[in-house]
């Protein structure tokens, strides 16, 4: 009994050190200074306004939000597309197998983003290698002009986010008992039935952590959005990085990026709710 | 049977191929007489040679390097104790810490520097290789709470009650029953957190001191005058080590198990 | 079993304690003491660094950013310490001084001053050189590739808004050499902060937009080796290293005037080496220093001694070197103070406009 306490005392101790020490009162500082008043010269003041909230309100802010949003909900959606398959098809491989090519898929994520990116570019730009490649066929005539465009930023982010849709679905599918697949085949339940009745609600869980691994970090991606796009747009991340670095409005930024961590908390939340619903136990 | 089997190998290979086709595009070009990779102008291993003598930049990649496997180890340590925690036990305050651990994942990168930088100055810690290493185990934790956390929710907790009724401990539970179980999201938090810890730039950028410089900001930085290609030759070496190491491993684990 | 506490839960706190306390300010390897660089990568040769090291036994450790505002609200935050050295861009070196984040350099000890070009000094973002010794300078105006764009018809920012070259501008992604040019077109000072110029600059350059095929800050010559881009803003050393590779690739001085920007050195001013910093500063202007530093990173160096060592080719070469009415009819930038938020909103606007 000694025992069990010591270790969940422990385990909970250093969960709520950690976690208070540097998540809670950095934050606190952050949602302090979005109340305080910007100053010139020593960034903020010791006095309370709410009118960082107030200017926040501006069509601009809503325009640069949404087209964050944008990129961001269909990065999400394509990783998930393109990582359900490989996970899944991952897990039917032998263990030891698996395990290595597990490690293969994040090994080129191990170099610099920036300079994956100029490789991006390389491949893209107007005398790159798939235009280069699709004129030899014969596809087409042109080179397209993929580069400084949507296309090319939803590529990168894509690309840059993949591995991690791709180890969370993989963690919970992987735990998927092929016994349970195969007794509902048995059962007589054609492949749809299956995979809507049986493999979909059971890896759902990795399903909710991938997109969350994936949605809420491209939300304020913005080097690679400007590297492959050509900067002609405004995203929250430069949003906030220009509040803080080039206007030095500090109340503003942190209060954007309040307005920001409410806004998706509040989406999670009611995201979660809805599948406690629809879902019975499958969390908390 | 064959079909769809030919057609899994077919996908898994064209998925690996997207992946891998960035870095084999920067091996490439780490050969490149082409100081811009603007065309290709003809082989030389020039590169490699100034490469060698550039203590600098080495020296960066090894600050990387130790600042990432610490903080990586650390975060999956504390990130999937945290995860059984939140799953297994109630406490005060499990919903609060729960959701702070999500701020961390939704907060720009550019406003937890900066307030971990302020945090730090104020607490009157030196702006050093700690504060770096303590930021970066925060930011990598939120990856493996929720990886961690995905898996081992949906798992029968009756395995759970069995063990406790044949005496097993807390601590005896977590290590014999659950650490095994929860391995492959352990192992994917760890290699999320390796990953996240080796290329961050903004956070690191304000929290690490005048003497400790590392890798991605110093590549970063070089975008003013260009990025020279010494950089895509140190990613090849370092992609050529960390492959063989890995390959390795992997033979030595099915020698073992003969 | 009770007793054997996991190795993989022990290990990881073990690793963290050690690294606390090992991880205390290391002991000075160097006889002399150190000093402690900020700049931007690949800004300093090596070979500089090792032979000051060499030489006077300091040892430089070197550390770097990637923009003047990260390094401004870095060096901010830190109260002007940890850093001895440090090498802003013009108006950084004015706000830095206004807000008394650096220390006046002390001149006695920098013999090597004189060799400085006096046409340099004494700009308003500094005036005396109080707190600044320049390093390096430049300026940004237009880019073009002659082999789609006929040079001659390029005499000033104006010609950017040419139909003909929609969709192959290239801009830098900086709001003040991007609202510099709008407000010099429309014949205003690039340093204005009367709220009615930069907004009549806003409208002048929404216009400008859909020619604008990419803002860009890192290498903007591959835009131009790419041939993604036939013109646009663009800074001299880009279009210099840009001209070896591809000779048609070539830098014209507008009419209205190019943006010129000097980077200088300074020292915060709760530097901790400051005698080190002033014995560097020194080194770096000896004029076969300035000129391997010049001739290695490829922008414009400001000492005259260094010059006069140079190869004609380079030190005749208009695009590093421009003449001196170009110099004359430029214009450094200076600190806008307030005005930041106006400019900032407008080009918020102008991107999110798109």
């Amino acid at each position: 009994m000694r025992d069990k306490s010591l270790f969940r005392r422990l385990v909970i101790g250093v969960v709520f050190f950690w976690i208070t020490v540097f998540v809670f009162f950095p934050n606190l500082l952050v949602v302090i200074t979005s109340f305080l008043k910007r100053n010139p010269v020593r960034f903020v003041e010791a006095s309370f306004t709410l009118e960082s909230y107030r200017s926040l309100f501006e069509p601009v802010f809503f325009q640069i939000f949404i087209q964050s949003f944008k990129n961001a909900l269909v990065a999400t959606l394509v990783c998930l597309v393109i990582s359900y398959p490989f996970a899944y098809l991952l897990c039917r491989i032998r263990p030891s197998v698996r395990r290595y090519l597990l490690v293969l898929v994040i090994i080129p994520f191990w170099t610099s983003s920036l300079i994956r990116t100029y490789a991006l570019v390389i491949l893209l730009k107007g005398n790159g290698i798939l235009n280069t490649l699709l004129v030899a066929v014969g596809v087409i005539h042109q080179p397209l002009q993929i580069l400084y465009n949507e296309g090319a930023v939803f590529c990168g982010l894509v690309y840059t986010l993949l591995p991690f849709m791709i180890l969370p679905l993989y963690a919970a599918i992987e735990k998927l008992d092929p016994q349970l697949v195969e007794a509902a085949y048995d059962l007589g339940a054609g492949r749809l039935q299956v995979f809507a009745r049986v493999i979909l609600p059971l890896t759902l869980p990795g399903i909710i952590a991938g997109c969350i691994l994936v949605f809420l970090p491209a939300l304020g991606l913005f080097y690679i959005p400007d590297l492959l796009g050509g900067a002609k747009l405004m995203l929250l991340g430069n949003f906030i990085r220009d509040q803080f670095l080039t206007a030095r409005n500090w109340p503003f930024g942190a209060a954007a990026s309040v307005i920001l961590t409410a806004v998706m908390g509040i989406m999670l939340f009611a995201y979660y709710r809805s599948l406690k619903r629809f879902n019975g136990s499958v969390m908390e | 049977m064959t079909r769809s089997r030919f057609f899994s190998r077919f996908y898994l290979g064209f998925i690996f191929l997207f992946l891998y086709l960035p870095l084999l595009i920067l091996i490439v070009y780490s050969f490149n007489k082409s100081k811009y990779g603007t065309g290709w102008t003809g082989w030389t291993l020039h590169w490699y040679r100034s490469l060698w003598d550039n203590t600098l930049l080495l020296d960066a990649a090894v600050n990387s390097l130790i600042v990432a496997g610490i903080s990586s180890v650390a975060a999956t340590a504390i990130g999937t104790l945290a995860a059984v925690a939140f799953y297994r036990y109630r406490f005060i305050g499990r919903k609060v810490l729960y959701s702070l651990v999500y701020v961390v994942m939704m907060s720009p990168d550019i406003v937890m520097g900066i307030s971990l930088l302020i945090f730090f100055i104020l607490v009157g810690l030196p702006i050093g290789f700690r504060t770096l290493l303590l930021s970066h185990i925060t930011f990598c934790l939120p990856f493996v709470v929720v990886t961690v956390y995905a898996r081992i929710s949906g798992f029968d907790p009756r395995v759970i009650e069995a063990a406790r009724d044949l005496g097993a401990g807390e601590f005896q539970t977590f290590r014999y029953i659950l650490l095994p179980l929860l391995m492959p999201a352990v192992i994917s938090g760890w290699l999320l957190s390796f990953t996240l810890s080796l290329d961050d730039v903004i956070v690191s950028f304000f929290v690490t001191g005048p003497s400790f410089e590392i890798l991605p900001l110093k590549i970063y930085s070089m975008v003013r005058l260009g990025v020279k290609p010494e950089v895509n030759a140190l990613s090849t070496v370092l992609f050529g080590f960390t492959l063989i190491m890995v390959t390795l491993s992997q033979l030595l684990v099915k020698e073992k198990k003969r | 079993m009770k007793n054997s506490v996991s190795l993989c839960r022990v290990l990881p706190i073990l690793l963290i304690s050690g690294i606390f306390c090992l991880s205390a300010p290391g002991p000075v390897s160097a006889e002399n003491g150190e000093v402690y660089v900020y700049n931007w990568s690949e800004y300093m040769p090596d070979s500089v660094l090792s032979d000051f090291q060499k030489e006077t036994g300091i040892k430089v450790v070197y550390t770097t950013y990637d923009s003047n505002e990260a390094m401004f609200a870095k060096v901010k935050l830190l109260d002007g310490g940890g850093y001895d050295l440090v090498f802003p861009s013009t108006y950084f070196v004015d706000r830095m001084g206004k807000e008394g984040l650096i220390q006046p350099i002390d001149k006695s000890r920098i013999s090597n001053l004189k060799h400085l070009d006096p046409s340099l000094m004494d700009k308003p973002y500094d005036p005396g050189n109080i707190y600044s010794v320049p390093y390096l300078w430049g300026s940004t105006a237009i880019g073009v590739n002659s082999a789609f764009v006929d040079k001659e018809k390029v005499t000033g920012w104006n010609d950017l808004w040419d139909p003909a070259y929609k969709n192959r501008v290239l801009l830098t992604n900086d709001l003040r050499e991007v609202f510099g040019m709008g407000l010099k077109v429309l014949g205003y000072s690039g340093n204005d902060t009367d709220p009615a110029h930069i907004e009549a600059a806003y409208e002048k350059l929404r216009t400008l937009m859909p020619n604008v095929r990419l803002f860009a800050s890192d290498s903007p010559k591959l835009p131009f080796l790419n041939q993604e881009v036939t013109i646009g803003m663009i800074w001299n050393g880009e279009i210099y290293m840009a001209s070896q590779e591809n000779p048609e690739i070539g830098y014209i001085y507008p009419k209205e005037g190019a943006m010129l920007w000097m980077d200088s050195m300074v020292i915060p001013r709760n530097a901790r080496n400051v005698e080190n910093a002033h014995v560097f500063i020194d080194y770096l202007l000896r004029p076969e220093v300035a000129k391997t530093i010049s001739e290695e990173i490829g922008y414009a160096t400001p000492n005259t001694a260094a010059l006069e060592l140079m190869a004609p080719e380079v030190r005749n070469n208009p695009t590093v070197y421009p003449d001196a009415e170009t110099v004359q009819k430029g214009e450094f930038q200076v600190d806008v103070g307030d005005a930041i938020l106006i400019y900032q909103k407008y080009w918020e606007k102008l991107k999110a406009g798109q």
